[in-house]
């Protein structure tokens, strides 16, 4: 459960967030929606506990980030905008180095990292270096180093960007079972195909303000636009910076 | 379950002893030190091995067959001028010439002062110790033949001579060889602040620049263990570079004929602990210091340029002690790379300093390591440099 009340944050003469409030359930995949520079990755950030807000509240399952960040950490498993990797280690020890960190060790963790070499696919990769990995493969090895910990809150950025079919089929499968097993996932993406394929909420996000929050349908409804793409467009006022 | 501190520092030790410039700078290039010394040794004995006989070249020797006499008794060897004699001392083919002047046999009878022209050229170094024996050989001719003129007349020399001179040597062995193993200790601190230097940069700028450090960040950890994992992994490592360089300098120390070339060093345990004492704890600055600044570069580029210049740190003590020497003092200790080096230099010598001379040297370091830490810490906890591009 992730809740968002009011949040704000201003880079400079930026307001990259503008009192945003919305809450991703259990059991559902929450979809943030919006172009470039909405300021979607700016509330991810927030949720992560590594950028303070200067105003409003961002919890996980009813915990205050800022008050407890590492109990937050503990809770939630995020693929970040960035998901560099460290060339010299292998895909196996990626995915080690992160659980460690979060307390897991032995036999438990040997079995996590098998247990996602598989959900993943990457036999072919698990012990070989991240130099010279595909950008998919790379996507891949971040995914599994942000779920080691088996978090019961999913955060994703913009998790299928620049990858190819086969891969985006493979990250849309997991989020879904993600979903089947009662986990809150939360997804950020720019591409209106993504978030309506995927997701049982949507938060349409413009500008750093929430411009839309509910089902499809109720979308739809709000808008009076038989069309979802239409809907979002008429949502944000423009269709500057979203994909279709 | 292992602590955070601990997991970072063996991923980081990991990480980089598959990297090929990590090791590199860890191994290869503390030798570099030993291989400089033991080619400037080898300089060294070929200037001792110029002991050799004074050899003077001489224009109209024949003018002055009493001066030549005595320059041979001195053990001079004597040799005829060639013509293009200035020509060759210019080009450093020949160490000094004497020149008899034409009136020299008519001046001296008359007992008036006898031209001698000595033709040198004084910006070759490597001559210096041929000239100033060949002046000493003249004034001792020179004063000998002013002595037996006065005796002649009656008077006695020693009026002519109002002070006697000795010159009295007070270095023993053991200090002239400090001379020259005054370049161990900036051997060594240059290894301190060159060894870890390519894991410094790489755990924070390198972190940064590949986009790893965000995602290492979200994890429930506190910022404050994974710094401390890498400084500590930075330090192991650059333990390793002062260790490569200190054993290499022990073999060349015991192997090398040193005692040949007029040199005495003192190598024991006693003389290897105190070098260790007083490095070991300059190691915990260089590593912290190296990852404070290279925390502000957003690329490994522009990190291995600043911490580069932080290498020519260890330098400016070395020089300025080379060019005015000072007579250490326990306030000197406590300012860190000049203490370890005049600690080191005195170990050398074969003074060992006071154990609390160490002990605040050790200290002020490990002091202003903490510093450079929590620095770190706080810079890596801004939202700027995590997301800064």
């Amino acid at each position: 459960m992730i809740e968002v009340r009011d949040l704000s944050k201003r880079f400079g003469a930026v307001q990259a967030v503008d009192g945003v409030s919305f809450s991703a359930a259990d059991g559902v995949v929450t979809g943030l929606l919006g172009p470039n520079g909405a300021g979607k990755t700016t509330t991810l950030r927030v949720l992560s506990g590594l950028v303070q807000p200067d105003r409003g509240q961002a919890l996980i399952d009813g915990q205050d980030v800022r008050a407890d960040p590492l109990e937050a950490r503990r809770r939630i498993g995020v693929l970040p905008d960035a998901r560099g990797l460290y060339p010299r280690l292998t895909a196996r020890e990626h995915v080690r180095y992160f659980g460690e960190l979060h307390g897991l060790g032995g036999a438990d963790l040997a079995r996590r990292t098998d247990e996602l070499v598989e959900l993943l696919d990457m036999k072919d990769i698990a012990d070989r270096r991240a130099e010279g990995f595909s950008h998919g493969e790379r996507v891949k090895v971040a995914l599994s180093r942000a779920l080691v910990h088996r978090p019961r809150n999913v955060i994703l950025d913009e998790p299928t960007n620049g990858l190819d079919v086969m891969s985006t089929r493979a990250v849309r499968d997991l989020i879904r079972k993600l979903r089947d097993e009662g986990r809150c996932v939360l997804f950020s993406s720019h591409v209106m195909q993504e978030v309506s394929a995927l997701c049982d909420r949507i938060v349409v996000i413009a500008r750093g303000r929430v411009a839309a929050d509910g089902t499809a349908a109720e979308l739809r409804a709000q808008t009076g636009q038989e069309n979802l793409e239409e809907a979002f467009v008429s949502v944000i006022g423009s269709d500057k910076g979203l994909e279709r | 379950m292992r602590s955070p501190l601990a997991i970072v520092l063996r991923k980081e030790a990991t990480d980089h002893l598959r990297d090929r410039r990590s090791l590199f700078s860890a191994l290869l290039m503390p030798l570099l030190g030993p291989i400089v010394f033991a080619a400037s040794l080898g300089l060294v004995a070929r200037s001792v091995r110029a002991d050799k006989p004074l050899v003077m070249s001489v224009v109209r020797g024949q003018a002055a067959p009493n001066l030549i006499a005595f320059l041979e008794r001195s053990g001079a060897v004597i040799e005829h001028a060639p013509a293009d004699y200035e020509a060759q001392v210019r080009d450093g083919k020949l160490d000094l010439v004497l020149v008899v002047g034409e009136d020299y046999g008519k001046e001296l009878e008359a007992g008036r002062p006898a031209p001698v022209q000595l033709v040198v050229d004084g910006s070759r170094t490597r001559a210096n110790v041929s000239i100033r024996k060949a002046q000493r050989l003249l004034h001792g001719y020179a004063s000998q033949l002013g002595a037996l003129r006065l005796l002649a007349r009656g008077v006695s020399p020693q009026l002519a001579a109002p002070l006697r001179i000795e010159e009295l040597d007070l270095a023993t062995p053991e200090k002239a060889a400090a001379q020259m193993l005054v370049m161990i200790p900036l051997f060594l601190l240059m290894a301190a602040f060159m060894g870890g230097m390519h894991l410094a940069i790489d755990a924070t700028a390198g972190e940064r620049e590949r986009g790893s450090l965000e995602p290492l960040l979200i994890n429930p950890v506190r910022l404050r263990d994974v710094v401390l994992g890498k400084w500590m992994a930075t330090v192991l490592v650059t333990w390793v570079a002062v260790a490569c360089t200190l054993g290499a300098f022990l073999v060349l120390l015991t192997r090398l004929p040193l005692a040949d070339f007029g040199l005495r060093a003192r190598m024991g345990a006693v003389e290897v602990l105190g070098m260790l004492a007083a490095v070991l704890p300059i190691t915990l600055l260089a590593a912290a210091l190296q990852m404070l600044v290279a925390t502000f570069a957003r690329t490994f580029k522009e990190g291995q340029t600043y911490v580069s210049l932080l290498a020519l740190v260890p330098m400016l003590p070395g020089s300025m002690l080379a060019l005015a020497p000072v007579k250490p003092a326990l306030w000197m200790m406590a300012v860190p790379v000049l203490g370890q080096s005049l600690l080191m230099i005195d170990t050398l010598r074969g003074d060992v300093a006071a154990a609390h001379w160490f002990l605040a040297a050790g200290l002020s370091s490990a002091a202003f390591a903490a510093l450079c830490v929590a620095a770190t810490v706080r810079l890596l906890g801004s939202e700027k440099v995590v997301f800064g591009r």
